[in-house]
């Protein structure tokens, strides 16, 4: 590596920069246009740079939007929260005990992260629609939840099974008890294992719309995604609000990208992490 | 990873004939202690029951019920048989759909490989900047799919899209193209749309497996003269083999189900030619409140899911002796 030609450099610099320019293309053109008007953005050449920036679309979509934001933001924090409280436990005990059904169920959690989440939904709808769970914020937070439990507990129980073990015997020695050794020592431990699977299952509670779509109708809340889905049909009248509330959606996962990068690459290699 | 467990393995166990620290762990724990243990998975599998096991099983009973809008509210509809199975294969648009779905899963498949192993080939390069570079590549993953749709559906409008317009700009063509309105231009679009979401996740996965091919390795081959090609598929595609399956089965298992992108897009037009099993499965049911043949298609769509599940329980074998 250390041999490598300044020339071999330069070249791969512009090969990646090139790479950059094609794949973040359409997240430029979507910002340019959401400070564009409706004419500029249905007219006949295409601006590079909005023409006369304005944040009229984004002052009418926080407006006409704000609620949704708020609720999309519920949705992704609880399923957050919800995914934690399930996943946590189960990964400490599948890493630290053995009991005779840990293979069945590591290997049934495998299994459910390959199902796909619209099997699931047109089931949730009719076993919801008898129980009262459609429409409402829990209905869908734990319908959003099933993209991230597989995932976290296994990525979390890999992690845990690293831990240093005479740390654990040690508490075990001085009387702790199983739940105090969990949350005292392996929790803190787990720390950045924890945040990967919150930052993932916040996402995918924000940015959900299988589940939003199917399990919410007429409802009082909805989130980004099912009012992007209803600009569609309207397509050419509120191009521009349309795409500053892309921009809004995208929002998350860019902060989050730059304030826990190191998190979310540590997810993406541990394994799937989509829905 | 797995060497907590080997030490004990190895050394002479007087009291019991079966090897391992967990194993005596569990004789030595008391009744009670066993029952608090199993409470921290009662969540986890209250769950697992909940949002898995239940909808699928109900999902594989109503592809076999006679439902209408008006069974909705009753647990239960008369039994149909397979008359729902032959209801949906029958029709063409359905066949049809089926093998998109493989067609496009495979093309798919095929370019975001080749595409991401170019670009993890690239960042295992050093070049200024390839840090910042390296995690703008990330980005198209983490997106809400539905939005990556429109986004693409904004970009290849026929008059007012910025890809029609840019191809004009530099007289590539002279009439906009109906990207989103001609069948054929329709999947590629659709295609290139998925294509772009899945290159993150093969670039990043396979840029860490170039991480871990020993520089010995690679060292030894040039001294024998191999050249940059037989490196390549001599040396490093057989080290990082692993991780290329892996990519591969979950590269399978997301793009079978697709259908935001699809939803966004096109729905599924013009005349069906996006038509994928997902969103063809949600528009029987929820379009066509056909519930029945709605759920026979899921369970098609499941069974082909569930074919990368024994490749994916022996990818990850490691992981399931440990336990």
């Amino acid at each position: 590596m250390s041999r490598q030609r300044p020339f071999t450099a330069a070249l791969a610099a512009l090969g990646a920069l090139v790479a950059l320019v094609f794949l973040l293309f359409p997240l430029y053109a979507v910002i340019v246009g959401s400070f564009e008007n409706n004419n500029q953005l249905l007219g006949t050449h295409y601006n590079f740079l909005p023409p006369t920036p304005s944040f009229a679309n984004y002052s009418a979509v926080i407006s006409t939007q704000g609620g949704h934001i708020v609720s999309t933001l519920i949705i992704g924090l609880f399923t957050a929260l919800l995914v934690l409280v399930i996943a946590l436990p189960a990964a400490h005990a599948l890493a630290r005990y053995r009991f005779r059904v840990t293979a069945m169920l590591v290997g049934g959690l495998l299994i459910a992260q390959i199902l796909p989440a619209i099997v699931i939904a047109n089931s949730l709808f009719l076993i919801y629609h008898k129980l009262h769970l459609l429409n409402t914020y829990p209905g869908l937070i734990l319908a959003d939840a099933s993209y991230g439990v597989p995932f976290s507990i296994l990525v979390l129980r890999a992690f845990m099974l690293g831990l240093p073990n005479d740390v654990l015997q040690a508490a075990r020695v001085d009387g702790a008890s199983e739940w105090k050794t969990f949350v005292r020592i392996v929790l803190p431990m787990s720390r950045s294992a924890v945040i990967t699977i919150a930052v993932f299952a916040f996402l995918n509670g924000w940015g959900d719309f299988i589940f939003a779509l199917t399990l919410l109708s007429g409802s009082s809340f909805e989130p980004i995604t099912l009012s992007i889905y209803s600009y569609i049909g309207e397509f050419t009248s509120n191009i521009g609000e349309a795409l500053a509330l892309c921009v809004i959606g995208i929002l998350p996962a860019a902060m989050l990208l730059i304030a826990a990068q190191r998190y979310i690459a540590a997810g993406l290699t541990v394994g799937s992490v989509k829905g | 990873m797995a060497n907590t467990a080997v030490p004990a393995r190895r050394a002479p166990t007087r009291r019991s004939s079966r090897p391992g620290r967990a194993v005596t762990e569990v004789s030595r724990a008391s009744a009670w202690t066993r029952w608090a243990r199993m409470v921290f998975l009662v969540p986890a599998v209250l769950y697992v029951v909940f949002a898995f096991l239940i909808p699928i099983v109900y999902n594989l009973i109503l592809s076999f019920e006679q439902t209408s809008p008006a069974t909705i509210s009753s647990l239960f509809a008369p039994w149909a048989g397979i008359a729902n199975y032959k209801g949906a294969l029958v029709q063409a648009v359905t066949q049809s759909a089926i093998i998109r779905t493989f067609t496009f899963t495979f093309l798919s498949l095929l370019f975001q490989f080749v595409i991401g192993f170019g670009l993890a080939l690239l960042f295992n390069l050093r070049f200024p900047l390839r840090r910042v570079a390296r995690s703008l590549i990330i980005i198209p993953w983490l997106l809400p799919l539905l939005i990556t749709g429109f986004i693409f559906k904004f970009l290849f409008q026929t008059e007012a899209g910025a890809v029609n317009q840019i191809l004009a700009d530099v007289h590539l063509v002279s009439h906009p193209i109906g990207f989103l309105t001609t069948p054929g231009w329709a999947y590629l679009t659709v295609l290139i749309a998925n294509i772009w979401i899945g290159i993150p996740f093969f670039t990043v996965l396979l840029y860490s497996a170039l991480q871990d091919v020993p520089l010995e390795l690679k060292e030894a081959a040039m001294l024998d003269g191999a050249n940059a090609w037989h490196r390549l598929f001599r040396v490093t595609l057989p080290v990082i083999r692993p991780v290329i399956e892996v990519v591969f089965v979950l590269g399978f298992v997301f793009t079978i189900k697709v259908f935001d992108v699809v939803i966004g897009l096109t729905q599924g037009g013009p005349a069906n030619s996006t038509q994928l099993l997902a969103p063809w499965a949600y528009n029987l049911s929820f379009q066509q409140f056909d519930y029945g043949q709605g759920a026979a298609l899921n369970t098609i769509l499941l069974l082909i899911a569930l074919l990368a599940a024994p490749v994916y329980i022996w990818l990850n074998r490691e992981s399931l002796r440990r336990a």
